[in-house]
């Protein structure tokens, strides 16, 4: 079982911080327009930022991911466990996408499609970009191999 | 060849008619400001627009011109830029034929060319004689069928259409009764007011609560009547048959559809039956394609395919489809009965919380506890849902069952399967249990329409998630020897 990188953290604690900053801001200005304080903005912000980084911590402990003989298999998930196993014959195509604050971490995601309903869901957030393209790459050989003429 | 000339008034009544539509909506708001107030001007400012429309339609039946060649449809249109296409035949998946009332009296139909990918109508032939359209239809299926062939030589003779599944009339009937068709609410907004709005109120009954009473029983009547009609409308005349390897339909009263599932993109089989269907002995099958179904948004969907016939010729037809056999369906374990139960329970306590909320705010009726009463059926309630739920595992299929009131059967063959899911929630995993998904490419339309077993044992989930993978390469395996053996 591979592991993403652990910097994928910080990518989504970012997020979670700007979350917190724009939850915290709008409180502030809704409390400060009826009552002239600002305190639950702060207020606000700490909790989402606190619940989010646990939220992160988690997300990061409950993923991981292996190339096995025929499928990708994923784990993760943190208050639903979700276990998707994408079988190479079904795989479309693979790409590998890199975000702006993944590209300022340095990361990289794949993401497999496949025809299913919940294609775009088998994605990998975390990986370096050297990690990815040899992720991609060895995908593609794999779903080739596999003669994906009958993806449907 | 050219389109059928008929279709050149047919077109442009159909565009001027929108067109006044338009014109009598923001006639209104633009009558001041364009100063077209004088009838003089008003009218000669329609002639004017009646001529552009017609004299537009004249050169676009003019200009029309299309040919079916051996591999290839080819179409030439443009009025002011002319575009010429050549669309391979094999591309072409189905032909869809629509006939309105009105275009079934002038003998023209509209027929649509749509391709594999799905994502829209390749080409649209409006309008063509009917005969013609269905001579089209025909002829690319046939043509289709020579140029997979791999001698080359196209097969002369088409081939015969065999008719499997006619629906009965006292069987429309009675779909139209059973059938609440949710789409009628649109129209139920707009009849409802209209007739209350012409029912004199003496100012007693004006009493909120005897309205809401009467509104809500008539909106429920008009529902039903108004889905009826609609369900009547549209299943009319349902023929569904086959032709070579494809399953060809046709229905409806006022607009006619007629259209084909390629037997090859079937991905699964659905079969459906609400309460009262079910208790009558009653059921309805549809086809989940990928890419494109007829009479359906494009993008792959559900078709219907059996709309309403007693449950075993529902069964028989599907089984010529697709044989998989009958076999016992497993439950998940008792103790997923708590689930539905506690689930049930908070939606009734929420409801309470929304009934109070009112009584604070609106009226003192002293009632808000009301819905409490509902409490004790949430374990009954939980009982049922839990009894509708099912998985079996055949040789080569896997069918899943659920639902009460509207009970769906799934079959998916392994070789359809895409990815497989397995997912546990916090309140699963406290009971130990875990949903295994089967996604298949047909499903694009719900989240819950795809074949699962729902909340079972997590050993039996992670063993059924290892089986389902395993039988999918197992059984693709087996067809694509088989197919080379061929």
């Amino acid at each position: 079982m591979e592991r993403l990188h652990p910097r994928v953290r910080f990518v989504w604690l970012s997020v979670v911080l700007l979350l917190a900053v724009v939850a915290g801001a709008v409180s502030a200005v809704a409390q400060y327009r009826f009552t002239g304080d600002w305190w639950v903005g702060v207020a606000v912000a700490v909790v989402v930022a606190g619940v989010g980084a646990t939220y992160t911590v988690l997300r990061y402990r409950a993923w991981r991911f292996e190339v096995q003989a025929d499928a990708l298999f994923i784990e993760r998930g943190v208050l639903t466990r979700i276990t998707t196993v994408a079988p190479f014959v079904r795989v479309q195509h693979v790409d590998s996408q890199r975000g702006p604050i993944a590209r300022l971490a340095g990361l990289a995601e794949v993401v497999v499609y496949t025809a299913g309903s919940r294609g775009a869901d088998v994605s990998i957030p975390g990986l370096t970009p050297d990690r990815a393209t040899a992720l991609r790459e060895r995908l593609r050989e794999l779903a080739i191999e596999s003669e994906s003429e009958d993806a449907v | 060849m050219k389109l059928h000339p008929l279709s050149v008034p047919y077109r442009a009544a159909s565009r001027v008619v929108s067109v006044a539509a338009v014109a009598v909506v923001g006639g209104g708001v633009l009558g001041d400001a364009a100063n077209l107030s004088t009838p003089l001007g008003a009218v000669g400012l329609a002639v004017l627009g009646i001529a552009a429309v017609v004299g537009w339609e004249v050169a676009y039946h003019r200009r029309f011109d299309y040919e079916l060649t051996a591999d290839t449809l080819d179409i030439t249109s443009g009025v002011l830029s002319l575009r010429h296409r050549e669309i391979p035949l094999r591309r072409i998946q189905n032909v869809d034929i629509r006939r309105t009332a009105v275009q079934r009296v002038l003998g023209i139909a509209a027929a649509r060319f749509e391709t594999a990918g799905g994502s829209e109508t390749e080409a649209s032939l409006e309008f063509v004689a009917a005969a013609e359209a269905k001579r089209l239809q025909r002829e690319v299926q046939r043509r289709k069928a020579g140029a997979t062939d791999e001698t080359g030589a196209a097969d002369p003779t088409p081939e015969p259409e065999r008719t499997i599944f006619e629906l009965a009339d006292e069987d429309l009937l009675a779909l139209s009764l059973v059938t609440v068709d949710f789409r009628a609410v649109p129209v139920l907004a707009v009849v409802v007011p209209l007739i209350a709005s012409r029912v004199p109120v003496d100012p007693l009954a004006r009493a909120l609560f005897g309205v809401t009473v009467v509104g809500a029983v008539l909106s429920l009547l008009g529902l039903w009547a108004t889905s009826a009609a609609v369900t009547f409308v549209r299943y009319f005349g349902f023929r569904l048959s086959t032709v070579g390897e494809d399953l060809r339909y046709e229905r409806g009263l006022l607009q006619r559809y007629d259209g084909s599932i390629p037997r090859e993109k079937v991905q699964t089989l659905v079969v459906r039956e609400n309460v009262a269907m079910r208790r009558l002995g009653f059921a309805a099958l549809a086809v989940e394609t990928a890419g494109y179904s007829p009479g359906q948004s494009p993008g792959g969907g559900s078709s219907v395919a059996v709309p309403f016939a007693r449950r075993e010729a529902v069964l028989e037809l599907a089984r010529s489809i697709e044989p998989f056999p009958d076999l016992p369906f497993e439950r998940p374990p008792k103790r997923a009965r708590r689930r539905y139960a506690v689930r049930y329970a908070l939606l009734v306590l929420a409801l309470t919380g929304v009934a109070a909320a009112l009584d604070a705010f609106v009226g003192h009726t002293g009632l808000w506890y009301a819905p409490l009463a509902l409490l004790p059926l949430a374990p009954v309630a939980a009982h049922y849902r839990w009894l509708s739920l099912g998985y079996a595992l055949g040789e080569d299929y896997l069918v899943a069952r659920s639902g009460f009131w509207r009970r769906r059967t799934t079959v998916v063959p392994y070789y359809r399967l895409q990815t497989v899911v397995q997912r546990a929630s916090v309140f699963q995993r406290r009971l130990g249990l875990a949903t295994v998904v089967a996604d298949t490419a047909g499903s694009l339309s719900l989240a819950d329409s795809d074949a699962s077993a729902a909340d079972v044992d997590v050993t039996t989930a992670d063993r059924l998630r290892v089986e389902f993978h395993r039988r999918m390469q197992a059984s693709r395996r087996a067809r694509r020897t088989r197919a080379a053996g061929d």
